[in-house]
């Protein structure tokens, strides 16, 4: 593929209508993203749908240089949800008392899940950033590991053994708490 | 290089699991590595449970409508508000920003918020077939694909088109390689095309070999081809959209997905009336 082949870059039209193919599959993975950072749905749905917002005002200056448009999304993403972290002046921190999980109206399984909520939250946090930005974009985001990469400025081999890592992290952690 | 190994596995199961498959296949695949594998996959599956939610409709809609009335506005309004910035009086102003909001509202933004269904026709310009690049075919005695719903996407813009097909379910196993099934045909607008659509509802394969029912996944509810088309007013195009069935391994499982190469477009002379 010849990259300097003008007639190979979309035009804004295209990526307008690219943008809006992804916002059907992509607005729940984004939501989930920033739910995992802010701990507070409606708030991550609020600031999923925003994502896309900037993403078609940002449409201009967006070049699909080793980033597909979907990691270019959880960057903004990314951005937006440190900016609502700083603003709220907390640092993935969840609001567990505040927190309502879905479920049926028996005490004892909301319980439960309360409880569930805060053993996975406190093993996420014991994660360095990197590696929480990789569980989270491969698990709620669903990018591959190489898009991953692409984000993250790292190989996607890198990626694989931060995932790998991380996981085995929270295995220690949530296995020796259950 | 063990590591590496595993961490490759690791990183293709975790992909399987998102796509649908579960991890008891997954460790049937890598007996070597399985003890190690299913408590770490366990791991990425409470992880997954636990914040896992399913965002609400009523504010998935608004976040949608907001998002289409800036591309409306950003796509669409600019250029044509421009004319009128010469103008200085602000009721004129006001009265023409909403008659262009409107006219952007029932033009740009309602098609792609609810494309227009498209009626069948035997006279049509446009027929839409199904054919099949036989892959894994020979595996299956019937392998039907129910389509829902079939889009349109224009070039350069965001209109889309659908229609219902009027034949719904089509055997694969019954249009190997040159054969292909028209499973509908109707008028549709003329202009360049770049994208098709199919949405699947329900796929059933049922094996050649046991007679056992399996089960075929497809990467999304939908399969999607990019292709530029042309439909015209004086000749009848004919699409046809391959499907192709391929085995994910030596699991018993299967995927559904576009065969590109298979798939297009041709013209043919409309008959004179």
């Amino acid at each position: 593929m010849n990259i300097g082949n003008r007639k190979d870059i979309p035009t804004i039209n295209e990526y307008e209508s690219r943008l809006a193919d992804l916002y059907e599959e992509y607005y729940n993975k984004v939501a989930r993203y920033v739910y995992v950072h802010i701990g507070n749905k409606e708030e991550a749905e609020d600031i999923a749908g925003e994502v896309f917002l900037k993403a078609l005002k940002s449409l201009k200056s967006y070049r699909e240089q080793g980033v597909p448009m979907q990691g270019w999304l959880f960057r903004i993403a990314h951005n937006l949800t440190v900016d609502y972290l700083r603003k709220m002046d907390k640092r993935r921190t969840v609001p567990i008392d505040s927190v309502v999980l879905p479920g049926n109206d028996n005490p004892v399984d909301t319980a439960e899940k309360n409880i569930e909520f805060e053993r996975v939250t406190e093993a996420m946090k014991q994660l360095t950033t990197e590696q929480t930005e990789v569980i989270n974009l491969r698990f709620f985001g669903g990018l591959t590991s190489k898009e991953v990469g692409g984000i993250l400025g790292k190989s996607d081999g890198a990626v694989r053994e931060m995932q790998r890592a991380a996981i085995e992290k929270l295995r220690g952690i949530m296995g020796v708490e259950k | 290089m063990m590591t590496e190994d595993f961490d490759r596995i690791l990183d293709e199961c975790i992909d399987r699991i998102s796509r649908g498959d579960n991890v008891a296949d997954c460790l049937s695949d890598y007996p070597a590595y399985s003890e190690k594998l299913g408590p770490l996959l366990q791991s990425m599956l409470d992880v997954q449970k636990t914040y896992t939610f399913a965002p609400s409709a009523d504010t998935k809609r608004a976040a949608r409508q907001k998002f289409y009335a800036t591309l409306g506005k950003q796509g669409r309004m600019t250029p044509v508000l421009s004319l009128f910035r010469v103008i200085p009086r602000s009721a004129v102003w006001a009265t023409t920003a909403v008659l262009v909001l409107a006219i952007v509202g029932a033009l740009v933004i309602e098609p792609v918020l609810n494309p227009p269904t498209l009626v069948p026709s035997p006279e049509g310009n446009f027929a839409f077939l199904i054919s099949d690049e036989p892959n894994d075919i020979g595996d299956f005695e019937s392998l039907n694909v129910t389509i829902s719903r079939v889009g349109l996407q224009a070039a350069g813009s965001l209109k889309r088109l659908e229609f219902t097909p009027e034949t719904r379910t089509v055997d694969l196993t019954q249009l190997h390689g040159e054969e292909s099934q028209e499973i509908w045909r109707g008028n549709v607008l003329a202009g360049q095309y770049s994208q098709v659509y199919i949405y699947v509802s329900e796929v059933t394969g049922k094996l050649e070999s046991t007679g056992q029912i399996v089960d075929v996944k497809l990467p999304s509810s939908k399969l999607h081809i990019s292709m530029p088309f042309e439909v015209t007013t004086d000749s009848v195009t004919s699409f046809t959209f391959d499907i192709t069935v391929v085995a994910t391994g030596n699991n018993g499982k299967y995927i559904l997905k576009p065969q590109i190469g298979e798939s297009g477009a041709r013209q043919e002379q409309k008959p004179l009336e």
